[in-house]
C-alpha cells in the first residue's frame, strides 16, 4: 500500500518495463541485432546507453548488456555507435515489433 | 516470388503506398514489398498530416482514417516549470490528426484495391543489379526481377546503404523520435481544449524539456487519445545526454505542461522512429539511377518548418510524381530517362519548400534556442506578471532577464539569423 494520495501517485514515471508491455512484438527467436561487446569497453560515451528509447543497452561496470527482445527496431543505436560494434539487420518474416496505435 | 512484375516498390510507406497507386491505376504490375506483418505495422510518426497533397496522390481521402480536423495549434517556449505559450485558432481543416499505422494500412489498400501486389513479411536485403543497372532485388535465397524498382523504405535506408549509393547513416543526417500514445476519453479531450467533435489540437514545444540539447517535443489529440513525444537529434546527443530518453519522456508526460490531460489516461503504446535531421546531409547524391527512383524519407524529403514536421504529404507525393515518371519515360528507365522524376519534385510545393526551409536545422543547432531563450523569456514574463505591490517596467525586466543569459548584440545576430531562415 503506498501512504501517497491518488494526484502523487498518477504523476510517478511509470517504469520502462511498463511502458513496454502495452507493445506486441512477434520476436525474432534469431536476433536482429549482434553485439560485439569487446569493443564497448574502449567507447568513451557508451550513447547507445542512454539513446536506446527501449533500454536494450545497460551498462554492468564497464561492460555493456544487450537483450534485443524490447527492440522497436527505430536504428538509433546503429548511428550513434562510434565503435561499429553492431550488426544490425531488420527482423525476417514480419518478426519483431507490432505497431497498431503509432 | 515467381511472377513478374513490371514495377517493384520497397517498402509500403505512405511513399510507396502512393507509387503503387499511381502506378497500379495506369496498368502496371505492380509488387509492393513490406517487411512488416501489415502495412503500417513497422510506421510511427508525431500526428498531424496536411491533407491536399494526399488527397492529389490518392484521388481523394475516401474512407481515409481521420481522428480530428486540426483547429487549434499552440507553441510553448519551456523553461522548467514555467512556459509561454501561443495559441492560434483558425479555421483549420487544412491538415488532421490520425495514427500512422492507420493511415499507411489504408493508403496500402488503396494501392491493392487499384490492382497492385501487397508483398507483406519479406524484407529486401539489397537491389538486384545486372549490367550496371537495377534489375530487380534480392531478399534471402530469392530474386525478384523488374523493370525499375522504386525505393521507398524510408530514413533508415540500409537497401540503399548496402548497395553502395548513399553513405552509411551519421549522427548529423537524423534525430530520435519517441512517443507515448495515450488514452483518455473523448469527452474529456474537446472539454480540455475546447474542441468540436471532430476537431484537434497540434501543439509543439521546445526549450528545457531537451536537456538543452536541439530537439523538442509534440502533442496531438487523437480521436480518443493523445499522442506525446520527443524529439532530439542525434548531433550532440551523443555526449549531451543526461538521462534516459525514455526518463526525459516519463517526465514530460507528468510535468506541468501535461500532467492533468494525461492523468487518467492509460499508455496503449510506446513507439520510437528515427527521422531525417540535416536536409543537406541525408539528401542522396541523387535521386535516380539506371532502373531506380528514392521516394519519401529514404530520399530524405521531410520539411522541418521549425513549428511542424511534414514527410507523410510530401512522401505520398512523391510517389505519385515517381509514378508519372515512370510512365512518362515509356519503357526506358535508364537514369537519364528518369531524370524527369528530379525535376518534377524540384518544381513540385515539396522540392520549393524544402528548398525554403533548408535552413531551419541550422537554427536548431543553436543551443540558445533550447537554455537561454527560454529563460529569457520567462524571466521577462515572470518580472512582469508576478509581483506583490510594486511592478516592473519592460526595459527594466527585460534587462535584468536577460543579465548572464546573452548580450544584445547577440540577440540582434540571433534574431536576424531567425528572420533569414524561418
Ligand atoms: C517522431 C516523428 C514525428 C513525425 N511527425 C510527423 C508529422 O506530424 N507529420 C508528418 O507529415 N510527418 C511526420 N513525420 C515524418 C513521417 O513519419 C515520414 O516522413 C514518413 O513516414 C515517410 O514515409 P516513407 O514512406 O518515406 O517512409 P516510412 O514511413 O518509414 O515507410 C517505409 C516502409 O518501408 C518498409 N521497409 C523498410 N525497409 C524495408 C526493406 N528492406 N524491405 C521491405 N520493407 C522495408 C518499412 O517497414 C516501412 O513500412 C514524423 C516522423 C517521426 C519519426
Ligand atoms: S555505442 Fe557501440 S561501442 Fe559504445 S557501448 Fe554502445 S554498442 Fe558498445
Ligand atoms: S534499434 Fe532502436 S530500439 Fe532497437 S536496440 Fe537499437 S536503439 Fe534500441
Amino acid at each position: 500500500m503506498s501512504s501517497q494520495a491518488p494526484e502523487e501517485r498518477k504523476r510517478r514515471k511509470i517504469r520502462l518495463e511498463d511502458l513496454l508491455n502495452n507493445n506486441i512484438w512477434d520476436v525474432d527467436p534469431r536476433p536482429h541485432i549482434k553485439l560485439d561487446t569487446s569493443k564497448c569497453r574502449d567507447c568513451n560515451y557508451k550513447p547507445c546507453v542512454l539513446l536506446c528509447p527501449t533500454g536494450c543497452y545497460t551498462t554492468h561496470g564497464d561492460d555493456v548488456l544487450f537483450s534485443y527482445e524490447g527492440c522497436v527496431e527505430c536504428g538509433t543505436c546503429r548511428v550513434v555507435c562510434p565503435e561499429e560494434a553492431i550488426t544490425w539487420e531488420y527482423p525476417r518474416s514480419g518478426r519483431g515489433i507490432h505497431f497498431r496505435f503509432s | 516470388m515467381g511472377d513478374r512484375f513490371d514495377v517493384i516498390v520497397i517498402g509500403a510507406g505512405p511513399a510507396g503506398s502512393s507509387a503503387a497507386y499511381n502506378l497500379a491505376k495506369k496498368g502496371f504490375r505492380v509488387a509492393l514489398i513490406e517487411r512488416g506483418r501489415k502495412p503500417g505495422s513497422k510506421n510511427m510518426f508525431g500526428g498531424r498530416v496536411y491533407a491536399k497533397p494526399l488527397e492529389e496522390a490518392f484521388d481523394g481521402l475516401g474512407k481515409a482514417p481521420i481522428h480530428r480536423w486540426v483547429v487549434k495549434e499552440r507553441l510553448s517556449i519551456v523553461n522548467k516549470e514555467e512556459y509561454v505559450t501561443v495559441e492560434y485558432t483558425g479555421r483549420g481543416r487544412k491538415s488532421f490528426t490520425t495514427y500512422l499505422t492507420d493511415l499507411t494500412d489504408w493508403m496500402a489498400g488503396r494501392a491493392v484495391d487499384a490492382g497492385a501486389t501487397l508483398i507483406t513479411e519479406v524484407v529486401v536485403d539489397r537491389l538486384l543489379m545486372r549490367d550496371g543497372r537495377v534489375a530487380g532485388i534480392v531478399s534471402g535465397d530469392d530474386e525478384l526481377e523488374a523493370d525499375v524498382v522504386v525505393d521507398a523504405e524510408g530514413v533508415n535506408r540500409l537497401v540503399l546503404e548496402r548497395s553502395g549509393l548513399v553513405e552509411r547513416l551519421t549522427l548529423r543526417h537524423v534525430a530520435l523520435g519517441v512517443k507515448e500514445v495515450i488514452k483518455v476519453d473523448k469527452g474529456d479531450i474537446e472539454k480540455f481544449f475546447g474542441l468540436g467533435e471532430d476537431e484537434g489540437l497540434a501543439w509543439v514545444f521546445m526549450g528545457s524539456v531537451s536537456d538543452g540539447l536541439p530537439g523538442g517535443g509534440f502533442f496531438y489529440t487523437n480521436r480518443d487519445s493523445l499522442s506525446l513525444g520527443l524529439v532530439i537529434y542525434l548531433e550532440g546527443a551523443v555526449q549531451g545526454m543526461r538521462r534516459h530518453i525514455y526518463d526525459m519522456v516519463e517526465e514530460l508526460r507528468i510535468g506541468p505542461l501535461f500532467s492533468r490531460y494525461v492523468e487518467n489516461g492509460r499508455i496503449m503504446e510506446y513507439s520510437a522512429h528515427m527521422i531525417p535531421a540535416d536536409p543537406r546531409a541525408i539528401r542522396p547524391p541523387r535521386l535516380v539511377w539506371d532502373g531506380l527512383i528514392v521516394t519519401g524519407d529514404a530520399a530524405g524529403l521531410l520539411i522541418n518548418m521549425g513549428y511542424t514536421y511534414r514527410g507523410v504529404d510530401t512522401a505520398a507525393y512523391s510517389g505519385m510524381l515517381a509514378a508519372k515518371a515512370i510512365e512518362e519515360a515509356d519503357g526506358d528507365y535508364s537514369a537519364s530517362r528518369l531524370k524527369r522524376y528530379e525535376e518534377m519534385l524540384r518544381n513540385s510545393y515539396v522540392g520549393r519548400d524544402l528548398e525554403k526551409f533548408r535552413g531551419v536545422h541550422d537554427l536548431y543547432m543553436n543551443p540558445r534556442l533550447f537554455n537561454e531563450y527560454p529563460a529569457l523569456l520567462t524571466g521577462l514574463l515572470r518580472r512582469l506578471y508576478e509581483f506583490d505591490y510594486e511592478g516592473y517596467k519592460f526595459s527594466k525586466a527585460f534587462s535584468e532577464a536577460r543579465r548572464g543569459l546573452v548580450s544584445l548584440p547577440r540577440i540582434f545576430l540571433d534574431l536576424l539569423e531567425v528572420y533569414r531562415k524561418l
